[in-house]
């Protein structure tokens, strides 16, 4: 068997997730799949824990410099040989490259500085050149930015996430047409399940606050009406 | 040189036999594995899972028919084309029996999540098994003029 083969068993025991923002939960727990992934070749094993590390902002030291953050993209593509993974590390890091650029110009900044490292991957230039455009000038590579921007500009972050998770969840699907039982296809399926976990935790903490919100409110209600009736 | 080519024609007559097996065991090694995984994740239906995972296991069988079929005195006359039949067959079912193999292993992986669609979802591999018989099919057919036949 090829290594296009290389791990059927292990893709057809892991259930396919509801369409991502209508999944309420990942389709398995995390100890569930790192049993499953118990399979995988140690050295497929180790591959997937860099690439889950470094696209892992829960996996990152807090504290870490652009320089520190850029260094670790480097060091982890230089480590990893396969070419589909390179290229879905690479991109999710140009994706953050973009946000972190939008942060930046919607904090009031100025064009980011050239002769130092900020940002990682093809497009830091053309960012650069095009600060003041809506999309950085990048609107072929990345027709969703000029979206983003406006939701960042409205304050709107639940919608910016939910476009952000999008963009990255088509891709992995777009890729996972190519690859049906090899190692790239088990990578493809773990990044997935993050985005949908991602998006149940930041769903059920946008549900809290909004709870506690409503809460406040109505507690505030109560307090001004027994004042009332107290009165 | 007669040697040789003698050679090359029991090599033709043992060929679609064992290209066939490696062709039945490799399809159904892989649409077996993810008949296991299958199981690991659904709750029954149990049966179809492992039904369908042993579809490849045809390949072979073919291939000794093809076998018999060419089974003959070697001579120097008939040996080249015992040799260009009989390989040709065999490696005709063993990209077959490969790719009936993945062919099953995605019905099986689609039809975990759809039940509704395991029927449908064979449709590739059937289509493959017809490409299987045509190699076979033709092969008898072409050994017929053969010289030598029993």
């Amino acid at each position: 068997m090829s290594s296009d083969d290389a791990y059927v068993m292990l893709i057809s025991s892991l259930p396919k997730p509801e369409a991502l923002f209508l999944a309420k939960q990942p389709p398995l727990s995390r100890l569930k799949l790192d049993a499953r992934l118990r399979v995988l070749a140690p050295e497929d094993a180790t591959t997937l824990k860099l690439v889950e590390n470094v696209l892992d902002w829960r996996r990152l030291p807090m504290g870490l410099s652009d320089r520190e953050v850029i260094d670790r993209g480097r060091a982890v593509l230089s480590r990893i040989e396969n070419e589909t993974l390179q290229t879905i590390v690479r991109e999710r890091l140009e994706i953050r490259t973009c946000v972190a650029a939008l942060r930046r110009r919607a904090r009031g900044e100025g064009s980011p500085p050239l002769d130092r490292p900020w940002g990682f991957g093809r497009w830091v230039g053309q960012i650069a050149r095009n600060w003041t455009d809506p999309s950085f000038g990048l609107d072929g590579v990345f027709p969703w930015l000029r979206e983003a921007n406006r939701l960042m500009a409205e304050n709107d972050s639940v919608a910016l996430e939910r476009l952000l998770l999008e963009q990255s969840y088509l891709r992995l699907q777009r890729l996972a047409g190519e690859h049906s039982f090899s190692f790239e296809a088990v990578v493809i399926y773990v990044l997935k399940w993050s985005i949908v976990d991602r998006w149940a935790r930041y769903n059920a903490e946008v549900a809290v606050r909004r709870f506690d919100d409503l809460t406040e409110a109505g507690l505030a209600d109560y307090a001004t009406l027994s004042f009332e009736g107290g009165a | 040189m007669n040697e040789l080519v003698i050679a090359l024609g029991w090599v033709g007559i043992f060929a679609p036999m064992a290209i066939g097996a490696v062709a039945s065991a490799i399809g159904c090694g892989i649409a077996g594995q993810a008949g296991i995984g299958a199981i690991l994740e659904t709750e029954g239906g149990y049966g179809r899972y492992i039904g369908i995972s042993a579809f490849p296991s045809t390949f072979v069988i073919y291939g000794i028919v093809v076998m018999f079929t060419l089974d003959r005195e070697v001579t120097p006359e008939n040996a080249g084309g015992l040799f260009g039949v009989g390989l040709f067959a065999g490696i005709a079912l063993l990209y077959c029996g490969i790719w009936q193999g993945r062919a099953c292993a995605s019905a099986i992986n689609a039809a975990k999540e759809k039940p509704e669609i395991f029927g449908l979802s064979l449709a590739p591999a059937a289509i493959i098994e017809g490409f299987g018989v045509f190699a076979f099919v033709f092969a008898l057919v072409i050994s017929a003029g053969i010289p030598g036949a029993v």
